[in-house]
């Protein structure tokens, strides 16, 4: 799939990545965050639901799903546990008490701040314009392996970086996974051999 | 944007601000203090500000009834993240109370709208601008509002259909009772007695097994009637079938009312023997009745006589000979005195039972 170099590369951009993500987060919060060290990884459709079940380690899950489209495209997937984010509503600007609908308006809120944090920190390195569309519901607390059905897809190989989040002084955390299917993972290792003749 | 600049910049760009301010979406735009800079036609149809009135100005100072904490949050995302933001009506159904185009046939209280905040870069990268677009989805959500309720009317229809068969069920029931039992005595009636017989000849005729069938009458009933009355007539029939039915009878065999005063009992697997026993047990529950019976030539109370008929069948006899021979064993009752069991096997001469057992 990618280089030994490659791989380092990658590891290097989305640690630099999520190092700008942590910053501009916390100036969108107003509140301390802490990222973990992304993990990359290479996977196959079947192994894709124990992948998922065993970052998150719960087993009912809330998660919102959103498209982005740069010189690659794919999609990112935030996970939340039983707490889901209303932990994070006074941050998010939510005054009024939560309902049903709010606390979905905030998991995608959220979501879409931590992926275009997260994936501008990555591609703006990269020199790849990025762009998203509107994130979605994917699970409304649902047991995490039917969270994604992996029975009918188009790709034999995907690249999945995980980053985990937590808030300083707060109980909330969540995963963010992003998976790039084969054909993207092309265009990501000559975005990568770019990147590495730049120094 | 397909414009080609090279061939008239003035008319691209023209051509540009008439689509921004005519398209049928909600398009403004703020800077980094929040006012508003950009406004076009459908904004300014819809709320009843102009252009005029608003650009300038803060946002919130001219819509102060927006939330404020929640879109200054998401909109400050969008200049420091340089980052896309959303509002979906299905979760947030307006960003601004617009009146939608269907105050007729609407029946929802604002335009229902879905946004896109999306950053404006300037060449060195910098989020200068904000810029919302503001789709009307009123005709979506009213489509999924009439979905939402076709489904739970369907949902509902189930309810009521299921409710429906399970009374039916119950009715069919109850009507299957009727049809296969006798209403004064609760005992079989006569179809499902000429039904339970021929069922049970085939099954003994294909095991070879002896099947018996008593034919039981009530002695003297039609005096009974006379003296009594045709109440208390209804009241003896039911006394007597409540002693048939106390006579320990199995699962297998069948008790029915064989029609006027006669009543009648298939034994399957009972040997004559074994069917006597029967008989005499079901007289001496009738005796232990004590039933008065004045106009009994053989007793002061109730009394029944039974014929008692076995026969291994074959197919070359059919039920209606066991009927026939536990008749005839029957009238050898009522002949020898009644208040009596006569049992005559089907496949041999009669046998009488002795006196002894009479009362």
């Amino acid at each position: 799939m990618l280089t030994q170099d490659q791989k380092d590369a990658l590891q290097e951009v989305a640690n630099i990545g999520m190092g700008r993500a942590g910053a501009s987060l916390a100036q969108v919060l107003g509140h301390f965050v802490i990222l973990s060290i992304p993990r990359i990884v290479f996977l196959q459709p079947e192994e894709v639901a124990s992948e998922l079940t065993r970052i998150v380690g719960e087993s009912e899950v809330s998660a919102v799903r959103q498209a982005f489209q740069s010189k690659m495209r794919g999609e990112a997937i935030v996970i939340f546990g039983a707490q889901r984010c209303n932990d994070l509503a006074d941050l998010m600007g939510y005054e009024e008490d939560l309902d049903h609908a709010t606390e979905i308006e905030l998991l995608l809120d959220t979501t879409n701040i931590l992926v275009g944090a997260c994936l501008s920190g990555i591609t703006e390195q990269l020199n790849a314009e990025i762009g998203f569309s509107a994130p979605s519901l994917l699970a409304d607390r649902m047991p995490v392996e039917e969270l994604l059905h992996m029975g009918n897809v188009s790709w034999q190989n995907a690249l999945l970086v995980e980053v985990n989040f937590r808030l300083e002084q707060r109980s909330f955390a969540c995963h963010l996974v992003m998976l790039m299917a084969e054909d993207q993972i092309a265009v990501m290792a000559e975005a990568l051999d770019h990147f590495l003749e730049s120094f | 944007m397909t414009c080609s600049p090279q061939d008239s910049p003035g008319l691209s760009l023209q051509l540009l601000d008439f689509v921004v301010d005519r398209l049928e979406v909600g398009i403004f735009a703020v800077d980094a203090s929040m006012n508003i800079v950009l406004w076009n036609r459908f904004m300014a149809s819809h709320s009843g500000r102009l252009g005029t009135e608003v650009i300038g100005r803060n946002l919130f100072e001219c819509f102060p009834e927006l939330p404020v904490k929640w879109l200054e949050k998401k909109i400050n995302s969008v200049f420091v993240l340089k980052n896309y933001a959303f509002t979906s009506w299905e979760q947030r159904p307006y960003l601004f109370r617009f009146n939608h185009n269907r105050p007729i046939t609407g029946g929802i209280e604002a335009m229902q709208q879905s946004c896109t905040f999306l950053p404006v870069k300037d060449e060195a990268d910098n989020v200068g601008h904000v810029c919302v677009t503001l789709f009307d989805y009123t005709d979506t959500a009213l489509y999924q509002a009439k979905l939402t309720q076709a489904i739970a009317e369907l949902d509902r229809d189930k309810e009521v259909q299921d409710k429906l068969i399970a009374e039916l069920e119950v009715a069919q029931e109850a009507l299957q009772q009727l049809a296969s039992f006798d209403a004064l005595t609760g005992l079989a009636n006569r179809r499902t007695f000429d039904k339970n017989l021929s069922t049970e000849w085939r099954r003994a005729s294909r095991e070879s097994q002896p099947l018996s069938l008593l034919m039981i009458d009530v002695d003297y009933f039609k005096r009974f009637n006379d003296a009594y009355g045709h109440q208390m007539g209804d009241a003896c029939l039911q006394f007597v079938a409540t002693a048939i039915s106390a006579a320990d009878l199995r699962e297998t065999d069948t008790a029915a009312r064989y029609g006027g005063e006669e009543f009648s009992v298939i034994l399957p697997g009972t040997t004559l023997d074994g069917a006597r026993v029967v008989g005499e047990r079901i007289r001496e529950c009738v005796q232990g009745l004590e039933v008065p019976h004045k106009q009994s030539e053989v007793s002061s109370i109730v009394s029944i006589s039974v014929g008692a008929a076995t026969m291994i069948p074959t197919s070359r006899r059919g039920p209606e000979q066991l009927i026939a021979v536990a008749d005839d064993a029957l009238y050898q009752a009522k002949r020898a005195g009644r208040n009596r069991v006569v049992a005559v096997n089907g496949d041999a001469d009669a046998d009488v039972v002795p006196a002894a057992t009479t009362a």
